[in-house]
């Protein structure tokens, strides 16, 4: 009766092993017979991603000893970026891979300095990011980082790369909220790490703050009626009001948010290189093909001039 | 630094939302889970089916996805009010869950012969709990209500992630503008203590005032 039990569970193992190994090799054979949107787009020759890293610089030798040896020679670059801002930092949860204008930039630099584009992604949120530069757990940050005066004491910021403006999205039915003064006595939803929630109390301190992780939770609490308004980078929100047909923008952008590459302090050298990696990038005109696929395919116009390096108090 | 120290009275604001979360999600709790435990000890089989299966999916939810699914997945059925309340109720059921166990626990702990004198002599199920059962059973409750209520009030803080500008909230707030994380978070983290320790500090005195000196 035992060796009859045990000769069952043994063929039944060995059945479902078997399935198993069928079951994973034709999961193998559907996704090499599916071409990725990638190469798609390479071969019909429209632009993209891939075209933009291939065509990425290498920078030339090394100073040895300098941050970029160093990041050379471990083989990838530490970034401290984010996995939920649209259109510059978003992990696709299928291909498991980032987007987006952030993110592509850090993956230039790391071709810039190691050869290929092999970035190590840490989490950062708007508590972390001084932070984790000080005590050297990131080489550089790409998150919609601000420069700001306060920031630049605590770490160097290379940059500005990129001009960004608030503006304000509401729910379509709504006529009432116009400009930023409309918001008075108003509930306003923003992102916890963007530096709109601090423009608001500074300048409309009636209104109340809703303080949300993410852009799709703004999004809903201006949907659901909890917030109502939502303000953050233009870009983002007409990204959702295109998604979205019950939402809109209003008014123009009101403040202008510099954004740079957070970098270790007092580290001149390294900020000077990345300055000038940045300078070869806006020049080489990859920036404005960049911004196109990006942040471009929300906003219907040309990409906007590249911002002047070392242009705003802080960077 | 010195312009940061200048919001300490924020930070103030911040804690003073904290503690009323507090106060109210415990009070809420403790309504709910008195009923609650109250119905898993009678003898009507639904109640206690029906108290025992709350007490286990509640238990069982992250507070985090409770919040979220209260203060994201009311509005979606039709049901709005302010966010301050949304999550007073999310963690009111939260923590009664939790209370129902210390409840019963403490019932456990009164002999059952108690509760046969208290037949005996006469009195209703109802007045057998409030007379004979609960105030012996409260007694042994107070430490780990104490813990629980140092739990809640530090849970409180996962409301920022949801939007309330309680003292996490208002530190988030305040970082955003001065870049400082490290002293600000440790500045909540002393309001923090301060608030659990008062907590510890009232239940122990609680505890010697109620003990029975034998």
């Amino acid at each position: 009766m035992r060796t009859s039990l045990r000769t069952r569970v043994r063929s039944l193992l060995l059945i479902a092993g078997a399935t198993v190994v069928v079951a994973s090799t034709t999961a193998c054979g559907g996704e090499a017979a599916l071409p990725t949107p990638g190469s798609n787009n390479a071969s019909s020759g429209a632009d993209s991603i891939e075209k933009i890293l291939a065509e990425t610089p290498i920078a030339g030798s090394l100073p040895a000893g300098s941050t970029m040896a160093k990041i050379k020679e471990s083989g990838k670059l530490r970034v401290g970026g984010t996995e939920t801002a649209a259109l510059f930092s978003l992990r696709d949860p299928i291909t498991g891979k980032l987007s987006g204008f952030d993110a592509t930039l850090s993956q230039m630099l790391a071709k810039y300095i190691v050869g290929e584009p092999k970035t190590e992604l840490v989490q950062v949120t708007s508590q972390t990011r001084e932070l984790l530069l000080q005590n050297g757990t990131v080489d550089a940050v790409f998150a919609t980082y601000t420069i700001t005066p306060a920031r630049a004491e605590k770490i160097s910021f290379a940059g500005p790369y990129y001009m960004s403006g608030i503006s304000i999205m509401v729910k379509k039915t709504d006529s009432s909220i116009k400009s930023m003064a409309d918001l008075a006595g108003k509930t306003v939803a923003t992102q916890s790490n963007s530096t709109a929630a601090t423009t608001l109390t500074k300048t409309i301190p009636t209104a109340t703050p809703l303080l949300l992780a993410t852009n799709d939770e703004c999004l809903q609490a201006v949907r659901q009626g909890r917030a109502q308004a939502y303000i953050i980078d233009q870009a983002i929100l007409i990204g959702n009001a295109v998604r979205n047909n019950d939402v809109k923008v209003v008014g123009a952008p009101f403040t202008q948010e510099p954004y740079g590459v957070g970098l270790p302090p007092g580290n001149a050298e390294y900020k000077q290189f990345v300055n000038g990696w940045l300078k070869k990038v806006m020049d080489s005109g990859l920036w404005a093909r960049l911004w196109k696929l990006t942040v471009g395919t929300a906003v219907e116009s040309d990409p906007p001039a590249t911002p002047a390096i070392g242009s705003v108090a802080g960077s | 630094m010195n312009d940061m120290l200048g919001h300490l009275d924020r930070l103030w604001d911040g804690l003073l939302v904290t503690m009323q979360l507090t106060v109210l999600s415990f009070a809420g709790g403790l309504v709910l889970g008195t009923v609650l435990a109250v119905m898993r000890i009678v003898p009507i089989l639904p109640l206690r089916i029906a108290a025992t299966a709350y007490v286990e999916c509640v238990r069982n939810i992250p507070l985090l996805v409770m919040l979220v699914l209260f203060v994201f997945g009311l509005p979606e059925i039709g049901i709005l009010y302010s966010l301050f309340w949304t999550v007073v109720t999310a963690m009111s059921l939260y923590a009664g869950a939790y209370i129902a166990d210390i409840v019963r626990s403490g019932i456990m702990t009164v002999p059952a012969g108690e509760g046969q004198a208290a037949r005996a002599l006469g009195l209703t199920t109802g007045q057998m709990l409030r007379f004979v059962i609960l105030p012996q059973a409260f007694r042994t409750m107070v430490q780990p209500m104490t813990n629980l209520l140092i739990a809640v009030a530090l849970n409180s803080s996962l409301a920022a992630a949801v939007g309330v500008i309680e003292l996490t909230g208002e530190v988030d707030l305040i970082n955003l503008e001065y870049a400082d994380a490290g002293l600000t978070f440790i500045l909540a983290t002393a309001c923090y203590l301060s608030l659990t320790l008062t907590i510890g500090l009232l239940s122990g005195r609680l505890e010697r005032r109620l003990a029975i000196r034998r």
